[in-house]
């Protein structure tokens, strides 16, 4: 038995008590017992640690923190799911299951992800289709239009898409990363690289701006946009096409905003929320009261208002994270967050091959991205967009792909050199 | 073969990454430490309503615990009593989900929705501390003292401040035309409508010319400045001539003759005071109302609306005399009037004003205690006894001798503010004993004719029923 596999559990338990604790607090102020999601949470907890023991017992190698810090993740977010709509909580108990699972097969169905490679090109057409349906299909739920319905399943194809353009734009990027660090032809002082080594982030950037328009969807543009420049960057090193890229996006953005108003309409809520702080603003300012109200310490699990602010257990459970646990919650989210992206990257440096590498570093690129993007969005740091919180926010879809996500990053982490292992 | 650059490019990009979260971790820590309050507080912030309904707003008492204000528990939360209806309702305000806060519900609402409680800020913690009651609040107000001054007034348009000279407590504020709090919202189309404005509390916000109750403050200026002494005499003819083309006269054509201080206080001799202004200068004038605290504020808890003051360096002489007898452009509040009578029964210390006298818990332990403050020294012992004792000659040979008790000496002054809205204003203001001051007031009945005839025997009622 290896001892960090012992601190893993150690750590699961740990997130374990925070599920319970919080779930069994929010049931004592309520003064009733819901014994349904007791039950539910504490089958959810047996799962987490039976996953643990089966993976190790096969003898994955995968590091010991990712499947902790996730799950640390995931207890905070149902206790604040189960504060905030009770009659959520069994679906996101589900949801939650459902993901452990796909992290249980996806830790062991790309331990050989390099052959995935071979794939890239289907990727990249399931990532582009899902991405596309988004936007020709998409339907309003909850002020975001990119839900998917099919019969009796909807589900958000962008949390998916994520995954499969990463993986694309790993193998494209790596195949051809020898072409572009050579001869450039040069326009005056852009070095321009060969057209075909840029017609996929063309691609990738002409799908983001339909999603701006068509989606009004900003946060999703925002996201595979700049997973796109984060991993052409990864792949060449050359800052410019960065800079090229960022240049083209803010184009497109500038022409949408001169053209849209909903654009002018979310830019200036986001530069002056108190001009209309009861009409387009209200979301954000009642998001900021939210944060402001909770202070350093918080009001308490329960006792704060969070629920003024609407969709507050999708997009903004964060600002409702804040208020009732205060900085104090904030923080440990954030740091939790940053822990586990930089077990992310330290997986993508550690790997043996560059296409697993630079899928890592993409995934853990979209994922910090993410992050930041929607808090920075609820905090008034950024416009507001309407995209999940990985493993806290409320939604199936969010929450199945980043447990794939993270059995992806667990199964890559495994890759290590010989040296490394213990 | 796996490349070194791919390496560094990652591991800059995943720097360039936590970067950004730490970035916005410290965009988090400035919002929920240094913009905490001002969110917290922000008047959009539902949050404070919201917490008040789940907690019995606090209970307000007058000086004797007598209740006058309290939220009764009914199937739809908690309704707020106000058991003394109009009488107190400029002084209380009222509390309501749709018209808001006014008076002291708004003014201490924190403490009243329970929202400013030491405990908070400890988080779930607080929880231990937590009580279905906030905190109440006692006033310096005497109910009965109050109700005495309501229906002293009738039904004229007015006001009555009643200070303890001594402490700065407020015993007793009315305003009228009043309001029933009870009814606020039934009855606030109606209120927001009148031209009598019973909503505005005449008492702290109601601005007036002060008239002749502003003399004692000139004779006392007098007596400082080394213009007058107690045996200078002054000659009245009934005119006094300013330059060219203007002259101050006497009320009614009188004619004074040869007068003294003293004696021109009790007649009210316009002249003289006119005479003095002018002979004070723009300078002193200007010191001797500093000296009084007529350009501070007297505090956030009683709203006060500020004093209009002249611009004093660009006063003509005639608008200088016309200050001498309080006309002109000199527009004070009620409130004012008392502190000044105040500040003269003080042996001229004037104590800050304040209404709350402390903040107890539901158990009925102090919280917060609001103690005496000396808020100016105006003028020395001496010469503050040396006006008071004019003013007694005021009430027991002059003007004032509507406002005489039995029983103990009182010191007042009147006033018949001439104003552009019709019938002059019946002002009064004094205090009693006049040796061993217990009370101090003014009284103002807006329109209500000569201050001696119908302000003084407001103010005797209210002698009467302080010094019971």
């Amino acid at each position: 038995m290896n001892a960090a596999w012992f601190d893993e559990r150690l750590i699961l338990l740990l997130g374990s008590l925070v599920a319970l604790a919080g779930i069994i607090a929010v049931n004592m102020t309520a003064a009733t017992i819901n014994y349904p999601v007791i039950i539910a949470v504490s089958g959810l907890i047996f799962s987490w640690f039976v996953a643990q023991a089966i993976i190790r017992r096969k003898g994955h190698l995968g590091d010991p923190l990712l499947l902790p810090i996730a799950i640390m993740l995931v207890s905070i977010g149902l206790v604040m799911l189960f504060r905030l709509k009770p009659t959520l909580l069994l679906y996101q108990a589900l949801w939650v299951f459902v993901g452990i699972c796909a992290f249980s097969v996806s830790a062991f169905f790309f331990r050989n992800i390099d052959e995935l490679a071979e794939y890239k090109y289907l990727c990249g057409i399931c990532g582009v289709l899902l991405l596309l349906s988004a936007i020709l299909f998409g339907v309003d739920i909850g002020g975001n239009k990119n839900w998917v319905i099919i019969g009796p399943v909807r589900f958000q194809p962008s949390e998916f898409a994520k995954l499969f353009i990463v993986v694309f734009l790993a193998a494209y990027l790596n195949e051809r990363s020898r072409l572009l660090t050579l001869v450039n032809r040069k326009f005056g002082p852009l070095a321009l690289p060969p057209i075909r080594f840029i017609a996929p982030l063309l691609v990738v950037w002409g799908l983001t701006m339909m999603m701006f328009i068509l989606q009004r969807d900003l946060g999703s543009a925002l996201l595979f946009f700049g997973i796109a420049l984060l991993m052409t960057y990864m792949a060449s090193g050359k800052l410019h096409y960065v800079v090229m890229g960022a240049c083209l996006f803010l184009l497109g953005a500038l022409i949408c905003y001169s053209l849209y108003s909903h654009v002018q309409v979310r830019v200036d809520i986001w530069l002056n929320p108190w001009s209309d702080p009861n009409g387009k603003a209200y979301q954000i300012v009642q998001s900021l009261f939210a944060l402001g109200s909770g202070g350093i310490l918080g009001s308490g699990l329960t006792y704060g208002f969070p629920n003024l602010i609407p969709e507050v257990h999708t997009d903004f459970i964060f600002s409702a994270i804040a208020e009732e646990l205060g900085l104090a919650g904030a923080a440990a989210v954030l740091i939790l967050y940053i822990l586990m992206i930089y077990r992310a990257f330290r997986a993508a440096l550690l790997a043996e091959r560059n296409f697993t590498s630079l899928v890592a570093a993409g995934l853990a690129a979209a994922t910090a991205l993410q992050i930041f993007i929607i808090i920075g969005g609820v905090t008034k740091f950024l416009p507001l967009t309407g995209i999940t919180l990985p493993f806290i926010s409320y939604g199936g879809s969010s929450m199945v792909a980043n447990f794939i996500v993270l059995g992806i990053l667990f199964a890559i982490s495994e890759k290590r050199p010989y040296d490394e292992r213990q | 073969m796996k490349g070194n650059d791919i390496i560094q490019h990652i591991r800059q990009v995943a720097y360039f990454l936590v970067l950004l979260l730490v970035v916005l971790l410290v965009h988090i820590s400035y919002i929920q430490i240094i913009e905490s309050g001002s969110y917290a507080a922000h008047p959009l912030n539902r949050r404070s309503t919201e917490y008040a309904k789940s907690i019995q707003r606090g209970t307000i008492y007058d000086r004797n615990a007598k209740v006058v204000a309290n939220s009764e528990k009914t199937s739809n939360g908690y309704q707020r009593v106000y058991p003394y209806g109009a009488k107190l309702a400029h002084i209380v305000g009222y509390d309501n989900e749709k018209l808001g806060k006014a008076g002291v519900e708004n003014t201490f609402n924190g403490y009243l929705a329970g929202i400013n409680t030491p405990e908070r800020g400890l988080g779930a913690v607080s929880r231990l501390f937590v009580s279905t009651h906030a905190y109440d609040l006692v006033l310096t107000i005497d109910s009965q003292l109050q109700e005495v001054g309501y229906r002293a007034l009738g039904n004229n348009r007015g006001a009555v401040v009643a200070l303890d000279p001594r402490t700065g407590e407020i015993l007793a504020m009315v305003s009228k035309p009043s309001f029933d709090p009870n009814q606020i919202e039934s009855i606030w189309e109606e209120l927001s409508r009148s031209e009598e404005s019973p909503l505005l509390n005449r008492a702290t916000n109601g601005l007036y010319p002060p008239g002749s109750i502003i003399k004692p403050m000139f004779a006392e200026a007098a007596l400082t400045e080394n213009i007058a002494n107690t045996k200078r005499i002054f000659n009245c003819t009934g005119v006094l001539k300013i330059g060219p083309d203007y002259t101050l006269t006497e009320s009614n054509h009188q004619v004074h003759g040869e007068v003294n201080l003293e004696q021109a206080l009790i007649v009210s001799c316009n002249t003289t005071f006119g005479s003095l202004a002018l002979e004070l200068g723009r300078n002193r004038v200007e010191k001797t109302f500093g000296r009084y605290g007529f350009n501070k504020k007297t505090g956030e808890e009683l709203q006060e609306t500020s004093s209009r003051l002249p611009e004093f360096s660009r006063l003509g002489d005639g608008d200088l005399a016309q200050l001498g007898i309080g006309q002109g452009s000199l527009l004070v509040t009620p409130l004012r009037m008392a502190m000044l009578a105040s500040t003269l029964a003080n042996k001229g210390i004037l104590m800050q004003p304040f209404i709350v006298s402390r903040i107890t818990n539901e158990n009925g332990n102090v919280v917060k205690n609001y103690v005496p403050v000396e808020w100016l020294k105006v003028t020395d012992a001496q010469t503050a006894t040396l006006i008071s004792k004019m003013m007694v000659s005021v009430v027991e040979q002059g003007t004032g001798t509507a406002a005489y008790i039995t029983g103990a000496k009182v010191a007042g002054k009147t006033g018949t503010a001439e104003n552009p809205h019709g019938k002059s204003h019946a002002w009064f203001i004094g205090f009693a004993p006049a040796d061993n001051p217990r009370v101090a007031v003014a009284v103002i009945v807006e329109n209500g004719g000569a201050g001696g005839q119908v302000a003084a025997p407001i103010a005797r009622r209210i002698f009467e029923q302080a010094l019971r």
